[in-house]
């Protein structure tokens, strides 16, 4: 029963990974910027979230505000760090080095306004009950399972339905070409980093209700999408959400032979694995740029 | 060149203002001026072709046309009108559509998302597109064969075609059509630009042709001008370089 408690958990788990790394992939594939802030804007719709819970808001209101966050912080970090670096043709690291500056920047600033630790809210919907002998689950595994189902499939008919998201597909193309074809990349840039802001929020506050969340957590879920990109295949946004779901699972699950504070190696080791044996991914894509 | 002597064929009902002006355009990259005080008038109606070297500077006089490259100095007018701004859209909004050279697909894109993004980018309501589309496909009707597939999967000529009914998409008045030749075996490039061509006469289009299959585009065409270094070196009729040394000189 050990291993189906687990499986649940790591399902929920998988979930809230699944969807900040097709955020990240979504992001990446659009725009090539390498969005180490990403887990930035999920530490702050976590904490919105927080806020606006114990600030006595109704639940949909938190969650409808972390949104707005997560959203806001992601077009601001285009609009005002990427691409005045871009427009002076910046490097890798360049990007990388701002970006990180600025999840450090946001990391202190919580920890000042919040206190340093874990913070986590009281809600039912996190109560576990038993569901078969020694197995619990709480309302929130399903919740979650359905978030991100509903929020995936949402993206997919998004992106090859409505003329913005083909416009995002093409942008992942070729951005000069899009500008022939009277678009605006730039406009194109600012929804990928919009839609991709927006799907951590779901995450945080799927975190912030069950296991809680501290100041420092953007670092480990930025490692976590990174690792989930790369496993799933770079391009590629189903990659990405499966293998986050998978890393998820497989950390859950390790914790039957290992300590709680290692199973966090293990998203690394399922990566070292697919480096080597696999190196394009689940679902690599080979690039035509 | 003196922009006022391009008299072209005039039609009747051409309008008064040439569908493009440009004064004194100068361009270039990282200080290096790729066009150098260039002036151009492409009447309403006309084919205008435009032949040089690579490097001379055809290719970007086109992205300058279009808004995709700021010139340092110069002006740009659009049937007697000075676009709001210097971009693909204002240059799109006045009526100008352009066909880039190599192919202007997104490989992954099928057929029918491509001319989904021109019509949503152009602005084209629901209830218009199908019409939209329709007027395309009678100009180009093989695209129907492939309409479901991917760009990437189609052959050159496909996908030169699947590039020039894009931009008809946008009913331009003003195509600006960069080597459309380009890795096409002449009987197909002839099969491609001639309904192309007849639209100046169906609907009035101007076209500006960059090429450097020179028999076929000079077939189609009103007007040459050769380009060298930047600048014009020469401007007349097609039938003026029939006599080939004539032309290898100017090369």
């Amino acid at each position: 029963m050990l291993f189906l408690q687990l499986l649940l958990n790591g399902l929920q788990v998988g979930a809230i990974y699944a969807l900040t790394a097709a955020g990240f992939a979504l992001i990446f594939g659009a725009t090539k910027i390498f969005h180490v802030a990403h887990g930035t804007a999920f530490t702050i719709a976590g904490y919105v979230f927080l806020f606006a819970w114990r600030a006595g808001w109704p639940g949909w209101a938190g969650a409808a505000a972390a949104v707005l966050a997560a959203m806001a912080f992601g077009v601001a970090m285009e609009r005002y760090v990427y691409r005045p670096i871009q427009r002076h043709e910046g490097s890798f690291f360049t990007v990388f080095v701002a970006a990180f500056g600025v999840g450090i920047v946001v990391q202190n600033v919580i920890g000042m306004i919040a206190g340093r630790g874990f913070a986590t809210v009281d809600t039912p919907l996190s109560f576990s009950a038993e569901i078969l002998p020694d197995v619990f689950v709480a309302p929130m595994l399903w919740i979650s399972l359905a978030t991100a189902a509903v929020l995936f499939i949402a993206l997919t008919v998004f992106l090859t339905r409505h003329p913005a998201g083909v416009g995002l597909r093409a942008l992942s193309q070729n951005p000069d070409l899009v500008r022939t074809y009277g678009l605006s990349s730039n406009g194109l840039s600012v929804l990928a980093f919009a839609i991709g802001s927006a799907l951590a929020a779901p995450a945080a506050i799927v975190t912030v209700m069950t296991t809680g969340l501290n100041e420092a957590i953007g670092h480990q879920v930025m490692l976590i999408s990174i690792a989930a990109t790369i496993v799933g295949g770079i391009g590629s946004l189903r990659g990405a959400a499966l293998a986050g779901m998978m890393l998820g699972i497989a950390e859950s699950l390790a914790l039957q032979f290992v300590d709680t504070q290692w199973a966090e190696a293990v998203s690394f080791l399922v990566l070292f694995g697919f480096i080597i044996f696999r190196p394009s991914g689940i679902f690599g894509v080979v690039q035509t740029r | 060149m003196s922009p006022a002597s391009t008299d072209g064929l005039k039609r009747p009902g051409q309008a008064q203002a040439p569908a493009i002006q440009a004064l004194g355009l100068t361009a270039g990259f990282g200080g290096r001026d790729v066009l150098q005080d260039v002036s151009l008038t492409l009447n309403d109606g006309e084919i205008l072709c435009l032949i040089g070297h690579n490097g001379a500077g055809k290719s970007t006089l086109l992205r300058v046309l279009f808004g995709l490259h700021r010139p340092s100095a110069g002006t740009l007018r659009v049937f007697g009108e000075q676009p709001g701004q210097h971009s693909p859209a204002a240059m799109g909004a006045a009526g100008v559509a352009l066909v880039p050279e190599g192919r202007g697909v997104f490989p992954d894109l099928t057929v029918e998302e491509i001319f989904g993004l021109a019509l949503w980018s152009a602005g084209v309501p629901k209830s218009g597109q199908r019409e939209r589309v329709d007027e395309v496909l009678d100009v180009l009707p093989r695209i129907k064969e492939f309409r479901t597939r991917r760009a990437g999967t189609l052959s050159g000529g496909q996908q030169q075609m699947v590039s020039i009914g894009r931009a008809l998409l946008t009913r331009p008045r003003v195509l600006l059509l960069d080597e459309p030749s380009i890795g096409l075996a002449p009987k197909l490039f002839q099969d491609l630009i001639r309904p192309i061509a007849a639209l100046r006469e169906s609907r009035g289009m101007a076209i500006l042709l960059v090429e450097q299959n020179v028999r076929e585009a000079f077939a189609v065409s009103d007007r040459v001008l050769v380009m060298r270094s930047g600048k014009f070196i020469f401007e007349g009729a097609p039938s003026e370089l029939d006599d080939h040394a004539k032309l290898m000189e100017l090369f």
